[in-house]
């Protein structure tokens, strides 16, 4: 029973309050400076201050919190210092990360709300942490990725500028003529709402393939209209080269029977020849 | 729609209209035709917009009770109270409108001149006392286009091609697009040589005159030495040929020293 008197709960019951005040200040802090945020800076910023605010004052508390404890700060530190290189050791991966995660705050490469697509993911950034950024995919998966592997790995941020060149691959059959096919895109390009005039939509020929000329059509969209931009010019593209009579070549694939290249022989039974047809081997008594 | 061209009359901004629970208001103006019906608990709208080649004149608008084919795309919205009258506001673009004309024009050292640029409105479809905006309708197909150093820098905006008509009389006056008198000076020594030029319509306001002219205040802009250095203003008035006007729509953004630097190095692409 003694070992129960002698602890002085009145002191734990004292920091552990500072730390839950600390906590629930932080909270309340981190919110309202990103209520103040909001509405002047980007959602990256606000983010990482409503962070900072919350961490320092949590750490103020935690501070006090140990000092009301009766631990030395000094001592701690101290002992935080001997254990440094075990815990070296033994978190290097998440010290990695975490000196991963500050270096992509400082080097800025993506912000929350991007789309970003790294290792092999596409997907909009919807939280950076110390340890790993948050992706959500288009098809609405949640995926992590460490920090360390963004660093090490090729990232391509699809919307850090406001606009974006779509190339289109169209194959034309070799009879057709190539500039009035030109002409037939560019057209399109000029219809098309989607489609920005300046940067000005070119057509390319880029290959003599096996079975078509290969042409390349590009034109510039607004970062927001990616999908709907290449999918209503492909539409509309196929439309107007069918209308057009201009023949759209694809591989085809022939079935060779045999090494003679004969046909089938093919013989509609009627009930009667099925009735008296030859049993099958199977069925023969041997 | 044919029986509907009947007892049409010509339509005008910011006139309150009545309807009738179970009427429909038709418009046909600029590409769009639009259908706005009132339901005891609900407006509706259809909007449909037609081929860019028609080029008609005029604003007609009547009361019937006569709907569209199911294809037309349907709006509903709450009736906000019980009031049944709808009232058509029109608004700027939103974003700027590069202007380009057909032919580029030459403007001398030291010389100025004033073109008349019309660029199109979105009409705004407000109902009730307090003009409770249910939509914004665009009365042509905007185009985009991109203005600016190159594709990192720059600026999304609207396009309209333009005569650049230097004669007030001669550019047409429809009641969806709104004539804006555009001042160039050219303080420099050499030629200026005007391919297109970014008009920044969201800081312009909209006024209605006795005629059902709509005119925004004239924007006068001086090259000194650089085009990224050109500056602009915004007049306070309006052009004495546009005669006694009201005000009818606001600008969309105020006119703010930050934003009229960015335009200045976007004025000439």
């Amino acid at each position: 029973m003694s070992v129960f008197t002698d602890i002085a709960w009145g002191v734990w019951a004292s920091s552990l309050f500072l730390l839950v005040l600390g906590v629930v200040l932080g909270s309340v802090a981190g919110r309202s400076a990103a209520r103040f945020m909001e509405q002047r800076s980007s959602r990256h910023h606000t983010v990482m201050v409503r962070r900072l605010v919350f961490y320092v004052i949590v750490l103020l508390f935690a501070v006090a919190a140990l000092r009301e404890a009766g631990f030395s700060l000094d001592v701690v530190l101290g002992a935080a210092g001997i254990l440094t290189v075990a815990i070296g050791f033994a978190s290097q991966t998440s010290a990695s990360n975490m000196i991963s995660g500050l270096f992509l705050l400082v080097e800025k490469p993506f912000e929350i709300g991007d789309v970003i697509e790294a290792d092999a993911t596409i997907g909009e950034v919807i939280g950076i942490d110390m340890l790993s950024v948050k992706l959500r995919t288009p098809d609405n998966l949640y995926v992590r990725i460490p920090n360390e592997t963004l660093i090490k790995t090729r990232v391509v941020n699809r919307s850090r500028f406001p606009i974006r060149r779509l190339d289109l691959t169209v194959g034309i059959a070799y009879a057709e003529d190539v500039a009035r096919v030109e002409a037939l895109l560019l057209k399109l390009a000029e219809k098309n709402p989607v489609c920005l005039e300046e940067p000005k939509p070119f057509v390319l020929v880029t290959a003599f393939g096996p079975s078509s000329v290969d042409l390349q059509f590009s034109f510039w969209v607004p970062k927001d209209k990616v999908l709907d931009g290449r999918s209503s010019m492909m539409v509309a593209i196929k439309q107007t080269l069918d209308r057009d009579g201009i023949e759209i070549p694809f591989p085809h694939t022939s079935i060779y029977a045999g090494s003679h290249s004969e046909p089938f022989r093919v013989q509609l039974l009627g009930p009667e020849t099925t009735a008296n047809k030859e049993p099958l081997d199977v069925d023969q008594d041997r | 729609m044919e029986s509907q061209t009947e007892g049409l009359q010509d339509g005008v901004w910011a006139q309150p209209y009545t309807l009738a629970s179970g009427q429909t208001q038709y418009h046909q103006l600029g590409q769009v035709r639009l259908w706005v019906t009132l339901l005891d608990q609900e407006w509706q709208l259809r909007s449909q917009t037609r081929a860019p080649e028609t080029d008609p004149v005029t604003w007609t608008q009547g009361i019937g009770h006569t709907l569209p084919s199911s294809d037309v795309e349907l709006q509903r919205f709450i009736r906000p109270g019980d009031s049944n009258v709808v009232t058509f506001i029109p608004g700027v673009a939103s974003l700027p409108t590069v202007i380009r004309p057909f032919q580029p024009l030459t403007i001398p050292a030291g010389g100025r001149c004033v073109i008349y640029v019309g660029t199109v409105v979105w009409m705004k479809v407000c109902v009730g006392e307090a003009k409770t905006v249910l939509t914004e309708v665009p009365l042509g197909m905007p185009s985009l286009t991109w203005v600016g150093r190159n594709t990192m820098e720059g600026e999304l905006c609207y396009s309209s091609s333009s005569f650049a008509r230097l004669v007030l009389e001669a550019v047409p006056k429809r009641p969806w697009r709104a004539v804006t008198p555009v001042t160039i000076v050219n303080q420099r020594t050499e030629p200026l040589l005007l391919e297109r030029f970014s008009l920044p319509t969201p800081l312009l306001s909209l006024h209605l005159n006795e005629r059902g002219q709509l005119w925004t205040p004239g924007v006068t802009v001086v090259c000194e030495t650089e085009m990224n250095s050109a500056s602009l203003n915004v007049d306070q008035s309006l052009l004495a040929a546009a005669g006694p006007c009201q005000q009818v729509g606001p600008a969309r953004e105020p006119v703010a020293r930050g934003r009229l630097v960015r335009a200045f190095d976007r004025m000439f692409g």
